[in-house]
C-alpha cells in the first residue's frame, strides 16, 4: 500500500478521535483495520489522542464545585416557610396550598402516587410525559397541564416545549422552568436534586435564576443558602427508566435509597458506610436475589438481611 | 452483564482484541498487554454494561493510550534529566506545584482565546462535546444546527486544540 501524505492521516486520526468520544461509538473493528493498515496510523493517532487529553485536562482542571449563592430576594411567603421550624410534611403541604393558590379558582388538582418498586408514566394533555420512579407522589392539575408539584420521590420529565407557556415543576423550595427539555427531579429528605438530559431548565427563575443546560446537575438542601452545581453525562441521567443507575461518587446512602425506590425493598446504608462514595453502574436485574448477591462485591460492602429489609455494612471478611 | 459474562465475552473475543493491541503497536508484548487488559477490567468491577464488546475495545484503546503516554513521560523525564543535569525524583515533578498551576492557568487562557477565534458556535460545540460529553446528535438538536455543521465545527476545534498542545510542547 502506498503511504499517504501525513495530513491525510492526521485528518483520519482526528475523525476517529472525535467519533470515539460518542458514547454509542461501536466501530472498533473498522478502527482496528485502519490502525493495522499502516504503523504510521497508530503513531499519529497516539500523538493526537495524547494532545487531545492534555487539552481537555486544561478545561477540566480540578476546581472547587461551583457554588451559587441563594438569592436574597425570595418571595415573602417562601421566606416565612423557610424560617419557621416546621416539619417536612407541613412544608410540603404549605407549598401545595400556596401553589394551588397561584392557580386560581379554576384549578382541579389530583394526585398520582407510585408505591416503591413500581414505575408509572403519566402523559399530560399537552403531550408532556412524566415517568415516575417508585415511591413518588406528584400533584397535577386537570385544568393546567403546565404545572406539576413533586411532593417526594423521583420523576423524569419529557416536556413538550412552549416558549409562551413554559412547563413548571415545583418541589421543596425550588421552582424549575423548562426551556425545551428532558430533566430528572429527585426530592427526598429535604434535598432537591435536578439533572438535565436535554435542553435546559431554569432553577428558581424569580430568585437565583440558575440556568442548567444539558449535562448539568444541581443539588439544593432545604434551609442552606447555596446550591451546588455539577455535571453528569446526559445519557446517564434518569437511567432508572432503563433499569440503569449510574454513579460518579454518590454516597452509599443515596445509592441505598435509589435501590429502595426502584426495587420496592427497604435498602439502607449503615452509618459507617453511608458517606462512602460509589462510582459505577448498577443494572436493575429483574432477579432481585441475583442483584442483591452482586451488590456486595460491586459496592464493596456486606449486604445483610434483617427484619426491616437489607442493610449495607462495612465488609468484615478480608478481600481475596 | 455479570463479571462472569464479561470474562466469557473477553475469552470469546480474545483473538480480535489481540489483533487490536497489535495494530496499536503492541508488538511482541501484545500477549502481556492482553493479560494486563483483563486485570484492569476485572479490577474495575464495572457492574453490568450496555455494549459489552465496545466496552472491552474501549478499555483496550485506553490501555494502549496510557502506555503511549507513560512512554512519552519517561522520554521527557530522561531528556529533562540530561538537559538540566539536576536531581530528580521519579514520579515527582520538579516544578513547584504553584508554578505548574500558573502554567496551567496561562495555557487555559491561551486555549480559550484560540477557541474564541473559531467563533462562539464552534467554541460552544467543542465544550459540549469534549468537556460535557454530549453527543453530536444532541448538540445539533440543542443548537438548532445540522449534524454536518456540528461535525465541521468539531473538526476545526479539536484540530485547533491539538495543534495548540503541540505548540506548547515545542515552546
Amino acid at each position: 500500500m502506498m503511504s499517504q501524505p501525513r495530513d491525510n492521516i492526521e485528518e483520519q486520526a482526528l475523525d476517529w478521535l472525535i467519533r470515539q468520544r460518542e458514547p454509542a461509538f461501536d466501530e472498533w473493528e473498522a478502527f482496528a483495520d485502519w490502525l493495522a493498515a499502516d504503523p504510521e496510523h497508530a503513531a499519529i493517532y497516539h500523538a493526537m489522542a495524547a494532545a487531545d487529553e492534555r487539552s481537555a485536562a486544561l478545561f477540566t482542571a480540578p476546581s472547587p464545585a461551583p457554588i451559587v449563592r441563594r438569592a436574597e430576594a425570595i418571595t415573602p411567603r417562601r421566606r416565612i416557610g423557610r424560617r419557621s421550624a416546621i416539619g417536612l410534611a407541613t412544608a410540603a403541604a404549605l407549598l401545595a396550598i400556596t401553589s394551588y393558590g397561584l392557580l386560581g379558582p379554576g384549578s382541579s388538582p389530583y394526585a398520582v402516587e407510585t408505591p416503591p418498586g413500581v414505575h408509572r408514566t403519566v402523559t399530560l394533555a399537552d403531550g408532556t410525559r412524566i415517568e415516575m420512579n417508585g415511591g413518588t407522589r406528584l400533584r397535577l392539575d386537570r385544568e393546567d397541564s403546565r404545572l406539576a408539584l413533586l411532593d417526594h420521590g423521583e420523576a423524569a420529565f419529557t416536556v413538550t416545549h412552549d416558549a409562551d407557556n413554559p412547563f413548571v415543576v415545583k418541589t421543596g423550595d425550588a421552582t424549575l422552568r423548562d426551556v425545551g427539555t428532558i430533566f430528572n427531579v429527585l426530592r427526598e429528605a429535604g434535598v432537591t436534586q435536578v439533572a438535565v438530559a436535554e435542553g435546559a431548565v431554569l432553577y428558581n427563575p424569580d430568585g437565583e435564576a440558575v440556568r442548567l443546560d444539558a449535562g448539568r446537575t444541581l443539588r439544593a438542601v432545604d434551609g442552606e443558602d447555596h446550591v451546588v452545581l455539577g455535571s453528569t453525562a446526559p445519557a446517564d441521567m434518569a437511567g432508572w427508566r432503563q433499569g440503569r443507575l449510574v454513579y460518579d461518587g454518590a454516597p452509599l446512602a443515596s445509592v441505598a435509597s435509589d435501590l429502595s425506590r426502584n426495587l420496592g425493598l427497604r435498602v439502607a446504608a449503615s452509618p459507617e458506610v453511608a458517606a462512602r462514595p460509589f462510582r459505577g453502574i448498577i443494572m436493575l436485574d429483574r432477579d432481585r436475589d441475583r442483584l442483591l448477591a452482586q451488590l456486595g462485591p460491586l459496592l464493596d460492602v456486606d449486604v445483610k438481611r434483617d427484619q426491616q429489609g437489607w442493610t449495607l455494612t462495612a465488609r468484615t471478611r478480608a478481600q481475596p | 452483564m455479570t463479571q462472569a459474562g464479561l470474562e466469557a465475552l473477553f475469552l470469546a473475543n480474545r483473538a480480535r482484541l489481540l489483533r487490536f493491541i497489535i495494530a496499536h503497536g503492541g508488538g511482541d508484548q501484545a500477549e502481556d498487554l492482553l493479560q494486563e487488559l483483563w486485570l484492569r477490567i476485572a479490577a474495575a468491577q464495572p457492574g453490568p454494561i450496555a455494549q459489552p464488546l465496545s466496552y472491552l475495545y474501549r478499555a483496550a484503546n485506553n490501555l494502549m493510550l496510557d502506555r503511549y503516554r507513560s512512554a512519552q513521560y519517561t522520554a521527557r523525564r530522561e531528556r529533562d534529566w540530561s538537559d538540566a543535569n539536576g536531581a530528580t525524583v521519579p514520579g515527582i515533578s520538579d516544578e513547584p506545584s504553584g508554578e505548574r498551576a500558573m502554567i496551567a492557568r496561562e495555557q487555559l487562557r491561551i486555549a480559550e482565546q484560540r477557541l474564541a477565534t473559531l467563533g462562539a458556535r464552534a467554541a460552544a460545540i467543542f465544550r459540549r462535546h469534549r468537556i460535557d460529553g454530549a453527543s453530536q446528535r444532541q448538540i445539533a438538536a440543542e443548537m438548532g444546527v445540522s449534524l454536518s455543521t456540528v461535525e465541521s465545527d468539531l473538526r476545526k476545534s479539536y484540530r485547533a486544540m491539538i495543534d495548540l498542545q503541540k505548540d506548547f510542547d515545542e515552546a
